[in-house]
């Protein structure tokens, strides 16, 4: 583990904790964006960087935007307090859950954290098959666009009529009607 | 294992298991609901961590292949981070249309807090 990534498990940590304990939403929001931006990097760090793009611009973005526009067409909490009050019950379940599963991690294979062949839970043979053939199969060497776009493709067009049907039902729940 | 070899080989599980354990923090504990929302979207970003964490090999590099083909062990598994890159718009499709209806909430109750929200609702 390297200083960097040392720095940014701590950053993106305590501006998790920062989104939780501030009672402002707004301020919540602009937090929970660096937050965003932390776990982009986190993501290119650990060799992902079309996840690191895509959580940048979607997650850092786009989400960003939408929260802002909700509380813009909303409210927003007043009064002088900075922190929220803690729920020490439901604090207490999730940090049982935490140590729950924070117990299974010595059990996860970490052999690719220490220099081991193989990724841990995707399998070594179909992921070997993808690295080998992708080039000579799609005629792309991005490996994620190649099985996004090519080997996926039709699953990459649910995910646009999943975004498709998003967008009629905020069109519904909000009615906007466009066409009228 | 000792406990330094765990840190330094299951960090990014441990960062999983706590961002996933504040997500779901925020979910229970936060009354106002766009603060639900935020929880979701942190509880979310956890579990792709989770993912990104398992397709991580050491000393190797991103995956871009050269022409003439790699081998396990030189490049990430590009496998989970496909499933990830789905999700990630998947999930920002579902904070959409949760907005969307806490905007209507809003419209509807006047409010954004849950128990303010219960009472009127009860009226």
């Amino acid at each position: 583990m390297s200083a960097v990534g040392i720095a940014l498990v701590a950053f993106v940590a305590v501006t998790a904790v920062a989104t939780v304990l501030v009672r402002d939403v707004l301020s919540a929001i602009i937090i929970f964006g660096a937050y965003s931006l932390g776990m982009a990097l986190f993501y290119t760090l650990l060799l992902a960087p079309d996840v690191g793009l895509t959580e940048a611009a979607i997650g850092a973005g786009v989400t960003t935007i939408l929260l802002l526009v909700t509380i813009a067409k909303t409210t927003r909490p007043i009064g002088d307090r900075v922190l929220a009050s803690i729920n020490w019950p439901a604090a207490v379940v999730v940090g049982v859950l935490a140590v729950l599963i924070g117990s299974t991690v010595p059990y996860i294979p970490t052999d690719n954290f220490t220099g081991g062949l193989t990724p841990v839970i995707a399998n070594p043979n179909v992921t070997g098959y993808y690295l080998e053939m992708t080039y000579a199969d799609t005629g792309v060497t991005n490996a994620v666009t190649a099985v996004l776009a090519a080997y996926r493709g039709f699953d990459t067009f649910g995910e646009a009529v999943v975004v498709f049907a998003a967008g009629v039902a905020v069109l519904v729940v909000l009615h906007t009607e466009v066409f009228s | 294992m000792s406990a330094l070899e765990f840190l330094t080989t299951g960090y990014a599980y441990l960062a999983f298991a706590f961002l996933l354990a504040t997500g779901l923090y925020m979910m229970i504990a936060s009354p106002n609901l766009v603060k639900k929302i935020i929880g979701l979207n942190m509880f979310q970003s956890a579990i792709f961590l989770f993912f990104v964490a398992t397709a991580y090999v050491q000393g190797g590099s991103v995956p871009v292949i050269p022409q003439e083909g790699g081998a396990v062990g030189e490049y990430a598994s590009p496998l989970p981070h496909v499933i990830v890159l789905t999700a990630i718009v998947v999930g920002v499709s579902l904070t959409a249309v949760a907005l969307a209806l806490i905007v209507r909430i809003y419209t509807e109750y006047g409010s954004l807090n849950e128990e303010t929200i219960r009472e009127v609702a009860r009226r």
